[in-house]
């Protein structure tokens, strides 16, 4: 039996056609589907015939799969683009939106425990109370920017929607306003029934509410290491549990509302311009947020405060990193954002009125 | 009809194209090539490769070769003609051979005085 006839490589060097083929259709896979869609067709030819030469070597195929990779960043706005600058600001500017959401999450994980300690006791590190005020300020700034972020989205799709033209805005739409009301409705039944906040009359009271405390960390109590110990997560009560299952799907649907309208709608270059400088003045909360967080790693990571509500575990070490990433990631599409809204041109001019 | 039958936009456009391959980043240098080799006529992705292949001495693999590409074509320095092939071929557009023309230009003044001077200096005696 002859290599070809086994399916292996011809003597030639050549590969079957079937086998051929199947490779074509892999190496396609490294591009995203919207390039596969306009570029495929002949992409798949000039690899075929390629495929027919002797010797396409291991750098053949590397370059097609960092180019490919090339081309998945590029469409989520983490490197140069092809596409028209609008296009690429705003694929930019989602990435830069789900990088902080991302962050925040990590992020309001680690805040909520601290918050809802400092209810409780006073930490003997002043690094905790310096982490805890820096965590704050950012998550504060975070959420107002959050706020100013919307205004010109939720201004322009409403805009398209007078027009006639709100159908792609619908779900997305539909996506952010169910799962923030579904959010805060079941988040603040969660935490009424916990008595964690109530707060020692002696102790002292940190600068957040306990109501904010608790809230925090209702919305983030899914984020924990008892889903590796099934024993222990039985003991708590069906609602909660019940809870912790709804809650990442509610906060995926607002993320992915969030981001899809982001990528859909059509901004002014001046709102371009706007959101890209909303989103460096996220980046560097992100960065006072980590800084915040550092402190506290390093403050409680050396063991006097454990055994208490300020004690660092894995699930803080692992979002101290997911934060870290998200704030690198955040800062590569911000640098894209601002090239490409630079690159939309000058703001239209308002039209004459009527 | 070949691309090069095009009249070439001048002045303003030319002007306009300048530096234009140096936007295109990491792709300029395929750029100029894939131009260059579109400059006598429309060619499909292969036909592009094995063309380059035999006037400059460089193989583009296919990722950098449709990356330089999609570039152009976002650019508006080529076009996809309209085919029955499953290999659409690219020809060249009045902007892209502007501003080829260009760069081309800008080589051939570095090359002129890099040989101007090599002849004054580095003269075999």
């Amino acid at each position: 039996m002859t290599a070809a006839a086994a399916g292996g490589q011809r003597p030639d060097g050549q590969e079957p056609a079937a086998r051929q083929a199947a490779r074509v259709r892999r190496l396609l896979l490294w591009y995203p589907r919207a390039w596969r869609d306009r570029y495929g067709e002949e992409f798949a030819e000039l690899l075929a015939a390629e495929l027919a030469e002797p010797g396409p070597s291991r750098r053949w195929t590397a370059n097609i799969a960092v180019t490919g990779l090339r081309s998945r960043l590029a469409g989520a706005g983490l490197a140069g683009h092809p596409l028209d600058p609008a296009a690429a600001a705003s694929a930019s500017l989602a990435t830069a939106a789900t990088c902080v959401a991302v962050s925040v999450l990590a992020g309001a994980t680690m805040w909520a425990q601290l918050a809802v300690g400092l209810q409780w006791t006073v930490p003997r590190d002043h690094g905790i109370t310096l982490a805890m005020g820096l965590m704050s300020g950012a998550l504060l700034l975070l959420a107002l920017l959050t706020v100013l972020a919307a205004v010109p989205a939720a201004w322009a799709a409403l805009a398209a929607a007078a027009r006639g033209h709100g159908r792609p805005f619908l779900w997305p739409g539909a996506m952010i306003v169910c799962g923030v009301a579904v959010l805060v409705t079941g988040g603040h039944h969660v935490e009424n029934g916990w008595p964690g906040t109530g707060g020692h009359l002696l102790a002292h009271q940190g600068v957040v509410p306990g109501g904010v405390a608790a809230f925090g960390w209702a919305a983030t109590m899914w984020i924990t290491t008892y889903w590796a110990h099934p024993a222990a997560l039985a003991a708590f009560p069906v609602t909660q549990i019940g809870w912790m299952l709804l809650s990442p799907a509610v906060i995926g649907c607002v993320v992915t509302g969030t981001v899809r309208l982001m990528r859909r709608v059509r901004l002014s270059a001046r709102a371009f311009r706007y959101e890209t400088w909303l989103a460096t003045v996220a980046w560097v909360a992100l960065a006072a947020f980590l800084a915040g967080a550092l402190s506290w790693l390093v403050s409680a990571g050396g063991g006097q405060e454990a055994g208490s509500l300020f004690r660092v575990g894995s699930i803080d070490r692992a979002g101290f990193a997911v934060l870290a990433g998200a704030m690198l990631c955040c800062a590569a599409a911000v640098r894209q954002a601002r090239a490409a809204a630079a690159a939309v041109g000058p703001a239209r001019p308002a039209a004459p009125p009527r | 009809m070949s691309t090069s039958d095009e009249p070439v936009t001048a002045g303003g456009a030319a002007a306009d194209a300048a530096g234009a391959l140096e936007t295109l980043g990491r792709s300029s240098g395929p750029a100029s090539l894939i131009l260059s080799s579109l400059a006598d006529g429309p060619k499909h992705g292969y036909a592009l490769t094995k063309d380059i292949e035999s006037f400059a001495g460089v193989r583009l693999a296919p990722g950098t070769l449709y990356e330089a590409l999609s570039r152009l074509e976002s650019h508006g320095m080529i076009q996809a003609v309209e085919s029955n092939d499953r290999r659409r071929p690219y020809r060249l557009t009045a902007t892209g051979a502007a501003a080829l023309s260009t760069y081309l230009e800008s080589q051939r003044t570095v090359a002129e005085v890099g040989l101007r001077r090599l002849a004054g200096s580095w003269a075999p005696t």
